[in-house]
């Protein structure tokens, strides 16, 4: 920097009248260099830092003295700094190294001016030399704070059009380094022009405070960044001067954003969360409720069974014991029908509650399907059609009617709902071995493999795997329970057999139906060999029947009585025991399932006790017989006839009699 | 590569730092008579860069349109000079100069003139005392006021390689109270460049002898 000399350096200054003012000050040294003599005079502080005795320096010196003590790097451009003051440079300012006598290297700030003649001729250069070690050393530190924190500083006096800064300001900024900036470029960096870096000179107003953040554009790579100004503002009689530093906050900045995101997800994930925790829960409760209400349509069903057997058992009687009547016959005929009607609705309803026995019975399958086609076809609507092929022979299975017909009528419903622009569903079968088959989990045996098969939409890999997941739906909310394929599943295993999906996104599904065949006619032929038997071979029986529903004993008492038989009615398992231990004579024992205190098979199990060779029917509308029941017993399903009675007499007898 | 070769070596660079130092510390002493308030002036760097570099430095800089005095000059070595203001200032430099006492009509007459004027005084300091340090002699022409954008005052062409060299000196000079800084620039071809290192090491051996 250039500027007007201190008016007290246009006095002389000569070694021996040097301003002891000007030492107290700090001056380490000052020197008076006579250009038109070519002679050096110095004070003696300058003398002691060249280590020049004072006596020496007494007359002046050659002027090559001025650069002795000069660091040998420093020593040309001192040269070459002092030749321009000769030839008329007015400032000299130059920072430098000397090297003191006792080997010590010292910072030294030279500050001297050029004395021109009267015809503009240089004279004189005179000047002060002062010790900047300690300020170098500061400066150091602070040019490595500013590199090392990327903190650039700046200092702006208010007037000018100029800011003074650091290098480290100018590569924040992104601007070539300097030490000095037009006001307007660093302005020019902000992205907004809402509020100025640095203010411009006819502002007029004092800023309150330079705390404040920027968003700016690095003017070498043009990119975005935040940067942070700090510092003091310092009142300088009417003026003031700003000093202060700038850094990127950028990374900061991004950190709260990214901060901010996690948090903002953060909500929106718990949200999510408590979406899907919502539907499991509602999915529970849809569980639960289909649990309970399957309770209770069980209860209803198996009190509404006992009615029912009660009203079929009197009608039976009545029929028999009045007088043969046409009119008679078709009051009671209806009465019939409609205590059977209500039966077939209980059993429906007990199905419903999974309660229902499978009645496993020899099934033409060809046969069952063609039956259904018209129930099928009126269900999935005119836009859809059939195309029902089986091959000549297909051997019987073993399976529940009712079932396989629902399980049948669900596929289709499915296939249909898979090809919405209508189409061809088709229902074949095939006999095949299960080696042949390759189906995992299929045993040893011969199966009729029914499928169900659309062109439809089909199913990616991921859908398949989950299709007969109990509640896996991909029909909308209210369209399907997604039961419906783990129910067919579950159907199947519990034939023996199992249920098997190919599918093809794009192509169509294939739904199949493996059920085992039935083995032969073995296991319906021993009730047609003991109902072949005379009836009267049987002769009278004392039979003991239980039942804790009064209307249910005595109605079963009734039609046990009309074949010729002798009853004893127990209202409960204790009452039927006491019975058994006082009358050794009872040659059969008819109880009911479920009964308070004591079930059917408590029953059974302590009588077998008591008389191993007692004959027993289980009679029971639910599915609700344990699995480890004696198998000797002989099971009745209520409600049941007189002809049903009878059977499961029979039966009870001839395999009693078989052991 | 052609920047390398002619790059100034370090005490070339001081050397040339010192003589323009002088030229500009008897435009300052000019200037301050002529403006009578403070002038703060300083040479913070000489850089040889290219014509587009150059363009760039100073757009960097400045947003505005620029105003230039510019003068050639001939001799051992030959080019152009440059004393660059932002177009904003320059009436401000007129009203310094002409102290104040003008209406605006005629501070806007008095422009052309003021700015030849000022040019000539900086540029012919810088000019001068180049040549006598360096012990030869330049032929200058009078100054001419160009006005554009800094690629139109470096006459860089887009179509073009842009590959003229400018030995650029940023100077700042700033007027208190006063908005006013401007730049000096000298454009030259390399081999004008090859002979002013060549004086200006002469130069140096003259000054520094043993020392180097």
């Amino acid at each position: 920097m250039m500027s007007d000399l201190p008016a007290s350096y246009h006095s002389s200054i000569r070694a021996d009248s040097i301003d002891p003012f000007l030492a107290a000050a700090g001056a380490s040294g000052s020197w008076d260099w006579d250009i038109l003599a070519d002679r050096l005079y110095v004070d003696v502080h300058f003398a002691e830092l060249y280590g020049i005795s004072p006596e020496a320096t007494a007359n002046g010196l050659p002027t090559s003295a001025f650069f002795q003590a000069i660091h040998p790097e420093d020593r040309p451009r001192i040269r070459i700094a002092v030749a321009g003051i000769l030839a008329g440079a007015e400032l000299f300012s130059k920072e430098f190294r000397i090297v003191t006598r006792t080997g010590v290297t010292l910072w030294m700030h030279g500050r001297g001016q050029c004395h021109l003649s009267g015809e503009e001729k240089p004279v004189r250069f005179t000047g002060l030399l002062v010790d900047v070690t300690e300020r170098r050393r500061a400066e150091e530190r602070l040019r490595i704070a500013q590199t090392a924190g990327g903190i650039g500083t700046f200092e702006y006096v208010d007037g000018f059009a100029t800011v003074s800064v650091s290098e480290e300001f100018c590569r924040v900024l992104g601007l070539h380094p300097t030490i000095v900036l037009p006001v307007q470029t660093v302005n020019g960096v902000l992205a907004d022009g809402a509020a100025l870096l640095v203010p411009e000179m006819r502002d007029g107003e004092v800023p309150s405070t330079l705390d404040a953040e920027f968003l700016i554009t690095r003017q070498d790579d043009g990119s975005a960044r935040w940067i942070a100004r700090r510092g003091e503002i310092i009142r300088e009689g009417a003026g003031y001067r700003l000093i202060g530093v700038i850094y990127d906050i950028t990374s900061t900045k991004e950190q709260e954003a990214a901060l901010r995101e996690l948090n903002d997800t953060l909500e929106s994930r718990v949200e999510q969360e408590v979406v899907i925790r919502q539907k499991a829960e509602e999915a529970l409760r849809q569980v639960q409720k289909m649990e309970a209400v399957g309770q209770l349509t069980g209860g209803i069903a198996h009190d509404f069974n006992n009615l029912l057997m009660a009203i079929m058992s009197s009608l039976i009687l009545l029929q028999k014991r009045l007088p043969a009547d046409a009119a008679i016959d078709r009051l009671i005929d209806n009465a019939m029908q409609g205590a059977q009607r209500g039966a077939a609705l209980t059993q429906r309803m007990l199905a419903f509650a999974r309660r229902q026995d499978l009645v496993s019975e020899r099934l033409e399958v060809p046969e069952l399907v063609a039956g259904m086609i018209d129930l099928v076809e009126r269900t999935l609507g005119p836009a859809w059609s059939l195309d029902v092929a089986f091959p000549d022979s297909l051997p019987p299975v073993l399976a529940d009617a009712n079932q396989l017909e629902m399980a049948i009528l669900n596929l289709a419903v499915n296939a249909r709902d898979a090809m919405p622009g209508g189409g061809i569903i088709r229902i074949t079968g095939a006999h095949c071995d299960a080696e042949a088959a390759d189906v995992g989990g299929l045993a040893q045996g011969s199966y009729i493999a029914l499928s169900v098969i659309d062109t439809g939409e089909g199913m990616d890999e991921e859908t398949l795997a989950k299709a007969t997941e109990p509640f896996f739906t991909t029909k909308g909310v209210g369209k399907g329970t997604g039961l419906g394929l783990s129910m067919i599943h579950g159907f199947a295993k519990q034939l023996g057999g199992t249920f098997t999906l190919q599918s093809a996104l794009g192509l169509g599904t294939r739904a199949t139906l493996w059920l085992p065949i039935a083995q032969s006619a073995a296991q319906t032929a021993p009730p047609q060999l003991v109902s072949s038997e005379p009836r009267g071979a049987s002769g009278p029986l004392k039979v003991l029947v239980v039942d804790d529903d009064g209307l249910i004993l005595m109605n079963t008492a009734a039609l046990l009585e009309d074949l010729g038989h002798v009853v004893i009615e127990a209202n409960s398992g204790e009452m039927a025991l006491e019975y058994l231990r006082r009358h050794g004579d009872i040659d059969i024992l008819i109880t009911d399932q479920a009964m308070p205190t004591m079930t059917g098979t408590q029953l059974a199990d302590l009588a077998t006790e008591l008389r191993g060779d007692l004959p027993i029917i289980l009679a029971s509308g639910y599915g609700d017989i344990p699995a480890g029941s004696q198998h000797r017993i002989v099971k009745l399903g209520k409600p049941f006839t007189q002809a049903m009675l009878e059977h499961a007499l029979l039966e009870a007898l001839s395999v009693h009699s078989q052991h | 590569m052609t920047l390398e070769r002619i790059s100034l070596a370090e005490l070339e660079r001081d050397a040339l730092t010192e003589i323009v130092n002088i030229g500009v510390s008897r435009a300052a002493s000019s200037l301050r008579k002529m403006i009578g308030d403070q002038v703060l002036l300083s040479v913070p760097s000489i850089e040889v860069v290219s014509q587009n570099r150059a363009a760039r430095l100073i757009s960097e800089r400045e947003v505005s349109d620029l105003v230039a005095v510019r003068q050639d000059f001939a001799g051992p070595f030959s080019g152009r000079a440059l004393l660059i203001f932002p177009e904003t200032n320059s009436l401000e430099l007129v009203r310094a100069v002409t102290g104040g006492e003008l209406t605006p009509q005629e501070v806007l007459e008095m422009e052309g003139e003021a700015l030849s004027e000022t040019g000539n005084v900086i540029l012919n300091a810088c000019l001068a005392t180049m040549a006598n340090m360096l012990q030869r002699s330049l032929t200058m022409t009078i100054p001419e006021v160009l006005r554009g954008t800094s690629a139109h005052l470096f006459e860089v062409d887009p179509a073009g390689p842009g590959g003229g060299l400018v030995l650029f000196l940023y100077i700042d000079f700033a007027v208190r109270s006063r908005d006013i800084r401007g730049y000096i620039a000298m454009i030259m071809d390399i081999p004008s460049l090859e002979t002013l290192k060549e004086l200006l090491d002469e130069f140096i051996t003259r000054v520094v002898g043993d020392d180097v």
